[in-house]
């Protein structure tokens, strides 16, 4: 299955007393984005990097250095990387189905990297099973296995024709919303401004789809540079200006108002500006002379 | 310890602007961390910079970010500079557009962030925006850039805050077609109940204990321990002396074998 791709891991998917054969195939991958050489300012020569001992500030070569924890300041236990990679245990290859969860209650601030879940020749029939029977019943399931040579939990859930894994981050690496937000205050917006708010929304409701969206950067990126080069003053960034509390319902009123009287004409907001292009880059000169173009509606200052 | 926001700017939905500021849901910072040290002497190993043509050491405060013109031929940029390029996206959500909330798909979500007001002037504003998403059970569509790229991001809101998602680029993500494509489309139709029943029978409530880190729990138990054997040492060895003695580093290795191969007995069990 999955012909021509590489599988990441191979093992099996257990739940109950049923398993099959499965692969881990990777989902997603970060695309190539801009880089900047670290340049030496007194010299504009590049720089390169190298790895000197912190106290005799002598080079250390590679087969030199090893791991340690610091315990104290200064003061370290050490540990071989083959030790550590020894630590981990043998992996027992199966992604065993530990429990189902509601679908609405998984926390996705958790998820880390999504990986495609096809089974084997043999296991197609179980694992049709487990898809069709999570899908009908709304949930999704939690397994855990040595995958990567770290134990890790994994989200599984109906895709297509498929599952996704997705692997989940550790209690330790994530900060609850709740925490990250007790400090605020608690504000229920209600009436007027909830109605003219939600009236806003309902103008500017649509399907997205993240495969049509592109990156402007490099485009803008690269007017900068040329700006820079020919001694151009660079653009100033431009003032924002703040809804002051007391003008917060006009304001409301006067965009509910501006999205009926715009209604008719075609909206150029980015999301649709980019449909056309595809997947492709943007053509990257045009791509940059309508980042600079796009006015938005200034509001007075009141 | 209270986040740092890493971000500050405007949230805005057609006319109403709102100060936010904006931490990441995830941090690496509570991860046992190993540093590189030198075998020979127990020191720490850090990196440093020297120039490529003179070979010596660059000082911290001439590195420069330079986007490369041409062979050895670089313009220098300044975070000013670098502020400066012509995106409102650099500093400003827009909401562009709002989309159902289940609408997003997942494999699209690539990092998750906190977003809240930054000025008492603006918590109303906020407000306003939050809740008319949530009544309305749609996300907020938008864009910012983020280290040198511009990115799509979701905003959903979540008890008085906003989740903001960086999506992933479509390019990014891989067809799923070719990968599903010799999977059978329907299950037999008698196997399916019986799988259902077995959900019902395991279906959990989710908890952050189902991603606990077992490797993780017990180096940081171990640790504590060598912290402990070590005290009385402290002080007549400090800390140039070297490292450890080998003997407990194969101790540590053994009850780390040890303990999580009985985490994975008692998940097997279990």
């Amino acid at each position: 299955m999955a012909s021509g791709h590489r599988a990441q891991w191979k093992g099996f998917l257990k739940f109950g007393e049923v398993s099959c054969g499965v692969a881990l195939f990777t989902a997603a991958s970060t695309s190539e984005r801009l880089t900047f050489n670290t340049i030496n300012k007194a010299t504009g020569n590049r720089v390169n990097r190298v790895f000197i001992d912190g106290e005799t500030e002598e080079p250390v070569p590679k087969e030199l250095q090893t791991k340690g924890f610091e315990i104290e300041n200064g003061q370290y236990i050490v540990i071989d990387p083959d030790e550590i990679a020894a630590a981990v245990p043998e992996s027992n290859k199966t992604l065993e189905i530990e429990a189902f969860i509601p679908c609405s209650e998984v926390d996705d601030v958790y998820f880390d990297k999504p990986y495609y879940l096809t089974p084997d020749k043999m296991g197609g029939d179980a694992f049709v099973a487990l898809r069709d029977g999570m899908r009908k019943s709304k949930v999704a399931a939690i397994a855990r296995t040595v995958l990567f040579r770290r134990m890790r939990t994994v989200l599984i859930r109906p895709h297509g024709k498929g599952l996704i894994a997705t692997t989940l981050n550790y209690d330790y690496e994530v900060r609850s919303s709740a925490k990250a937000f007790e400090e605020m205050p608690k504000l229920k917006i209600e009436g007027e401004m909830l109605d003219l708010a939600k009236h806003i929304i309902g103008t500017k409701k649509g399907e997205f789809d993240p495969a049509t969206f592109d990156d402007r950067y490099e485009a803008a990126l690269e007017a900068l540079v040329k700006a820079k080069i020919e001694g151009k003053a660079l653009p100033k960034p431009k003032k924002v200006e703040v809804s002051q509390p007391n003008d917060l319902l006009a304001a409301l009123r006067e965009s509910a108002g501006l999205m009926k009287s715009g209604a008719d004409k075609p909206k150029r907001t980015a999301a649709n500006a980019n449909k056309g292009v595809g997947r492709q880059r943007a053509a990257r000169g045009a791509a940059g002379k309508a980042a600079s173009s796009k006015a938005a509606p200034q509001r007075k200052a009141g | 310890m209270p986040a740092r926001y890493y971000w500050k700017g405007y949230l805005k939905l057609s006319l109403v602007t709102c100060p936010v500021a904006m931490t990441p849901a995830t941090s690496e910072s509570e991860k046992v961390r190993f540093h590189t040290l030198n075998r020979e002497t127990g020191n720490r190993v850090v990196s440093q910079y020297v120039d490529s043509v003179t070979g010596k050491s660059v000082r911290d405060e001439n590195e420069a970010k330079g986007y490369a013109r041409g062979e050895n031929d670089f313009v220098i940029l300044t975070d000013d500079d670098l502020d400066r390029v012509a995106l409102d996206t650099v500093k400003t959500i827009d909401i562009e557009k709002f989309a159902p909330a289940e609408s997003i798909e997942w494999v699209y979500l690539e990092k998750p962030h906190y977003l809240m007001p930054d000025d008492a002037v603006g918590n109303e504003a906020f407000a306003v925006i939050r809740d008319a998403m949530k009544s309305d059970k749609v996300v907020g569509i938008s864009k910012l850039v983020f280290g040198r790229r511009e990115k799509a991001v979701v905003l959903e809101p979540r008890g008085e805050g906003i989740v903001l998602w960086t999506l992933r680029f479509g390019d990014e993500v891989r067809p799923e077609e070719s990968y599903f494509e010799d999977i059978d489309e329907e299950a037999d139709p008698d196997i399916v109940p019986l799988v259902q029943q077995l959900i019902k029978k395991k279906t959990a409530h989710w908890s952050p204990d189902m991603v606990s880190d077992p490797i993780q729990e017990s180096l940081v138990a171990l640790i504590e321990e060598k912290k402990k054997a070590l005290k009385p040492k402290k002080k007549t060895s400090r800390t140039k002396d070297g490292p450890a003695p080998a003997s407990n580093v194969v101790n540590i290795m053994d009850a780390l074998r040890k303990s999580v191969a009985d985490e994975l007995r008692s998940r097997k069990a279990g």
